[in-house]
């Protein structure tokens, strides 16, 4: 009798071969629910909540945050998967697969009388292995467009139809490629993601410098500029009441008024500063001048500004100061006393877009942009959220082999190599944790056999066909999922990012060990007489 | 100047339950048919957008925030800007036997929300509809139709699930440090406010009781990070009454107690951030003691409620937001949220309590003066809990709505009066404020305009209450909802709130706190929370009164 019974009749106590049914029941379940989506042969999902609102996915990660899961297993398994998703944005659904098959294989041996913990030993030792496979079989690359667009290729045609994951592949390349710096780790935050509910999903596309959600707030404002200086800045151009100068004690009203004049005066210095350098600057040449501010700027002001012919935005957001100083050059201004030329940033071309309530402003022809801009277009909500999703994975994934420095061949090549070299490594170790590696080899499988059910192939056929093939072949070899026929996934560029299998193996072995060492399951409430 | 904008925050299921009513309340008091620009600025808290063709809406500037599943049949983006495609016709992009189509059960609205979307709005609005059987969230009886902005839905927490509460301030501090939410979040509130000419702050409508009490304050000191000089005058809600309060056995029992003492735990943690982060916050509760059980409904004359539906308890303290933040919503004065904060919060005074008194109880035929002169007892009941409102050094607001000029006073009988010689009714509040107060500051404002409360707005006015709001002495017809009705309210400052954080100190400090591990394994540490105890304690010497 558990301990806890005593001190808690109420408390629900699942013990030894019951706990790991639990366990692999839930895990099995969450691996049923996910299998589907696996390579890009799934089934993409659509979800209609209640309300009618629709949302359509094919990403593991997106389907696990918007499924209420309640069993505490299978939450433990969608939350490692999650966790892989932070880390490496890719491999969700792979992670939730491995662990639901790792403990199946287990299963099998454990109802033979193996016990657990013997199995988890030898998953231990596989898992040991495969990184060192995994580190064996991987191809250093030098970064360049050719393959960094394998890499983003093959992992956006797994989120969306294949005409637009090539549109959004070039543009998720070239984003990288502009805003990458030698020698400096890529920041993702440069590439600002920027709707459009506008147009169709394929007319997305990459604009080298940045894209506003405002505009001018002033009727007068030009709504088109070349060849601007551009001042992005964080000083407050609007008059706002000081405390003294409120509250009811107040006497008379003259005295308020000469205090407000006093105050407005302050503010209007700011603004002719500004005017006094656009003057000096772009009277007489063919230059114009445009503010960004991160602060207010009222009504008054951008009069002022308007009248001189400058371009004002405000409220921009706190992170595209740091982006437009990286798109156009200049330096976000904490103050305008000393403004300089130097200080100020170029854009060849400054326009606006309107689209019903919203005004779009675009800062494009930057001469050397280490920021831009991915706009996305789609007729609705649910595409551009879509769209937005894909996006997000397509930059992580080229990032992970900007960083990797390498890619590992992709479907389900390395599987089943690991598989090939597991059995053999197997033969060497001695003692029942082999039955362990076996048991992983089988497991890793999973993912050649999900990705030819999903294509309509059989899955025993075709892995025999893979391990036949690769018997002979010394090169990794992978499925075609057009024709069901072994290839090499080399050939046909289909690659899979380092990181990410490397998170895959240490994630999943860890939590199916866990999973199955696991032998009481305790279900108590908290119920105590006062707090 | 144009515009004197407001943004609302509403954070948690019971705030916009508040938020809908407030909302009802004022799209129902829109005046189409009339030439005179109404008095109160509409703009303040509405904004004027513009659909993808063409079609010119007015929506509120509102962003609220609540739990997955708690819209029921409400779209999260709305239907005024964008027709949302059936299921059926939506083209995707795959082949048609790799797709896979999961439908939730599907929502409708209440009769009430199906009437409106008939159409036929002026049928339903003036009839009796008893919504207190069909509302079970707030959706179900909304009548304004938000911005597709205004909705945000965090999709990590279900409404109402027992297996992963968003119940511990930590929790909601922890989302808006770690998740994508705060960014999008952030992201629209600049959006409604680079919009603005003339921004004068925010009004935050948050659940002190749960997890929202973290998340909202963690958004509060994030907006006065990025907008300095603006003011936040936030009002922290309790609501009156818990599904858990439903006991049956001793076990709920226990359940019941263990869930207070969590909630008071978050109302301390909440009201130590807001009177550092907030310009003022005023506490609002429909129940008389509000920490631990919200106690007995605060009685108000000639009005019957059950403070167990939210429907009927929010619709009271909604009456009373949208009648004290008049003042800097009026087309007349210069005058600003910036104004009544630096007014009410001297001395670091941030939190401030109110009063209402709804209906303002006024005979058919009488006059103020009459009125005034045969009252009982103080004008208004504190809606602050724990807080009686004293009249003694009081630093306070009233606002009086519905009382027109011209039933000032009588000519005769009522001559030897000294309020007689006030002519406005603004002079002769002040006036009685005056005589019942002791070295207090008064500031009186009037507004011709009386409360609309057609439906949706509860049915909780006793049978005295003529459609008209005045009280009569024979009956309202049965079948006929009352329109609109006078409303007193009040904002205060005073030593007695004081005593208010006096006796929540109390409160949270008879709970032990290690025993609440939510708290500590959502990344509260002990010190933090012994820290904030002290600071609550601090605050409250503020309002001690040393000067004699």
């Amino acid at each position: 009798m558990a301990a806890i019974s005593l001190l808690n009749p109420k408390a629900e106590v699942a013990r030894a071969a019951q706990a790991l049914a639990v366990n692999i029941s839930a895990a099995k379940g969450i691996q049923d629910v996910m299998k589907s989506n696996l390579g890009p042969k799934g089934t993409v999902k659509m979800l209609v909540s209640g309300a009618g609102d629709i949302k359509i996915t094919k990403d593991g990660n997106v389907l696990l945050h918007e499924m209420q899961i309640q069993h505490p297993t299978a939450s433990l398994i969608a939350r490692a998967s999650t966790a892989q998703d932070d880390i490496t944005g890719d491999g969700t659904t792979s992670t939730v697969l491995l662990i639901g098959e790792l403990l199946k294989q287990a299963d099998i041996y454990v109802s033979e009388g193996v016990h657990p913990r013997i199995i988890t030993e030898g998953f231990d030792m596989a898992r040991q292995k495969v990184l060192q496979i995994l580190d064996k079989i991987k191809i250093p690359i030098i970064i360049n467009k050719e393959n960094l667009t394998d890499i983003a290729r093959t992992s956006l045609r797994t989120k969306v139809h294949p005409i637009l994951a090539d549109i959004l592949t070039d543009v998720c390349v070239d984003a990288i490629l502009a805003i990458r710096q030698e020698d400096k780790p890529v920041d993702l935050h440069m590439i600002e993601l920027m709707e459009m509910q506008h147009k169709t999903a394929s007319d997305t596309q990459l604009v080298k410098g940045l894209v506003l959600d405002h505009g001018a707030r002033h009727p007068d404002m030009p709504k088109q500029v070349k060849n601007a200086y551009i001042l992005t800045c964080n000083v407050s151009m609007e008059y706002e009441k000081s405390e003294v100068n409120s509250g009811f004690f107040y006497k008379t009203a003259e005295e308020r008024e000469k205090l407000v004049s006093a105050e407005r005066e302050f503010i209007d210095q700011r603004v002719k500063k500004v005017i006094a350098l656009k003057k000096k600057l772009c009277d007489g040449t063919d230059k114009s001048f445009v503010v960004i501010n991160q602060k207010g700027i009222d009504p008054f002001s951008l009069d002022m500004l308007a009248k001189e012919g400058i371009l004002a935005l405000r409220r921009a957001k706190r992170r595209n100061m740091e982006r437009l100083a990286l798109a156009c050059g200049g330096v976000a201004m904490n103050h305008l006393d000393d403004l300089h030329e130097s200080h100020l940033g170029f854009a060849g071309l400054v326009y606006e877009h309107v689209l019903g309530e919203n005004k779009f402003t675009f800062v494009e022809q930057c001469k050397n942009p280490h920021s831009v801009t991915i706009l996305m277009k789609g007729p609705n909500k649910h595409t551009l959220a879509q769209i937005k999703d894909a996006v997000r994975d397509g930059l992580r994934a080229i990032n992970n082999a900007v960083e990797d420095k390498a890619l590992i061949p992709g479907a389900g090549a390395f599987e089943i190599t690991t598989y090939k070299e597991l059995m053999e490594y197997k033969d060497e170790v001695k003692g029942k944790a082999r039955l362990g590696i076996a048991a992983y080899a089988e497991a890793l499988l999973i993912i050649p056999k999900v990705l030819a059910v999903n294509s309509g192939y059989d899955a025993q056929d075709t892995i025999v066909k893979l391990q036949e093939e690769s018997r002979v072949n010394p090169e990794p070899i992978g499925l075609d999922l057009t024709s069901g026929e072994p290839i090499n996934p080399k050939d046909a560029g289909i690659f899979d990012n380092y990181v990410v299998k490397k998170q895959i193996i240490n994630s999943c072995s860890v939590i199916a060990s866990n999973l199955l060492l696991v032998d009481e399951i305790m279900r108590a409430g908290m119920s105590s007489l006062k707090g | 100047m144009s515009g004197k904008e407001v943004v609302t925050l509403q954070f948690g299921h019971y705030s916009n339950f508040v938020g809908a009513h407030l909302w009802n309340l004022n799209d129902l008091s829109f005046d189409y048919s009339s030439n005179q620009p109404s008095k109160i600025n509409h703009d303040v808290l509405y904004r004027e957008g513009l659909t993808n063709d063409g079609h010119t809406t007015f929506t509120p500037r509102a962003l609220l925030v609540d739990l997955k599943g708690s819209l029921k049949y409400l779209s999260k983006d709305g239907s005024l800007y964008s027709e949302r495609p059936a299921p059926e016709k939506v083209d995707i992009h795959w082949d048609k036997s790799r797709i896979e189509i999961k439908k939730d059960f599907e929502q409708s609205g209440s009769k009430f929300i199906q009437e409106i979307e008939k159409g036929n709005g002026n049928k339903v609005l003036n009839k009796k509809q008893n919504l207190e059987q069909t509302v079970n969230v707030w959706s179900d009886f909304l009548y304004t139709r938000y911005h597709p902005r205004t909705v945000n839905i965090i999709n990590e927490y279900k409404h109402e699930d027992v297996n992963k509460e968003f119940d511990v301030y930590p929790l909601g501090v922890n989302l808006w440090n770690n998740s994508e939410f705060s960014e999008e979040f952030s992201d629209k509130i600049r959006n409604y406010i680079e919009e603005c000419d003339n921004f004068q702050g925010f009004h935050v409508i948050l659940d002190a009781v749960d997890a929202f009490s973290g998340l909202s304050t963690s958004c509060i000191e994030h907006v006065r990070d990025e907008y300095e000089k603006k003011s936040v005058m936030a009002i922290p809600l309790i609501p009156s009454y818990y599904k858990d309060y439903n006991i049956t056995s001793t076990d709920q029992n226990y359940k019941s107690i263990t869930k207070d003492s969590v909630r008071v735990l978050n109302i301390a943690l909440c009201f130590n951030d807001l009177a550092e982060n907030a310009s003022i916050f005023v506490p609002l509760c429909t129940g008389l003691t509000g920490w631990r059980q919200p106690g007995e409904s605060i009685p108000f004359n000639n009005l019957h409620y059950d403070s167990r539906l939210w429907y009927h308890s929010s619709a009271i303290l909604a009456s009373a937001i949208d009648t004290f933040t008049l003042k800097h919503r009026l087309r007349s004065y210069n005058f600003s949220l910036n104004d009544l904060c630096a007014d009410l919060s001297s001395f670091g005074r941030r939190a401030v309590a109110s009063s209402l008194c709804l209906p303002f109880s006024f005979n058919k035929d009488a006059t103020l003066l009459e009125c005034l002169d045969n009252w009982d007892g103080p004008l208004s009941k504190s809606i602050t809990p724990n807080c009686k409102i004293g009249s003694n050094r009081m630093m306070q607001y009233w606002f009086l709505r519905g009382i027109a000029e011209n039933r000032l006073k009588h000519s005769q009988n009522q001559q030897n009066l000294p309020a007689f010689k006030c002519n406005t009714v603004q002079e002769m509040l002040t006036y009685y404020m005056a005589c019942t107060t002791y070295a207090s500051a008064n500031n009186v404002t009037v507004v011709d305009k009386a409360l609309t409360v057609k439906t949706p707005y509860p049915d909780i006015f006793n049978a005295h209450v003529g459609i008209d709001g005045n009280i009569i002495a024979d009956m309202r017809p049965e079948d006929s909802v009352v329109q609109s009705v006078p409303v007193l309210a009040g904002l205060h400052s005073g030593s007695e709130i004081g005593n208010m954080l006096e006796s929540l100190h109390t409160e949270v400090s008879k709970i032990r706190f290690p025993r609440f591990h939510r708290f500590r394994e959502s990344g509260l540490e002990t010190d933090a929370y012994k820290e904030c105890l002290q600071k609550l304690f601090d605050l409250r010497e503020c309002y001690e009164d040393n000067y004699n």
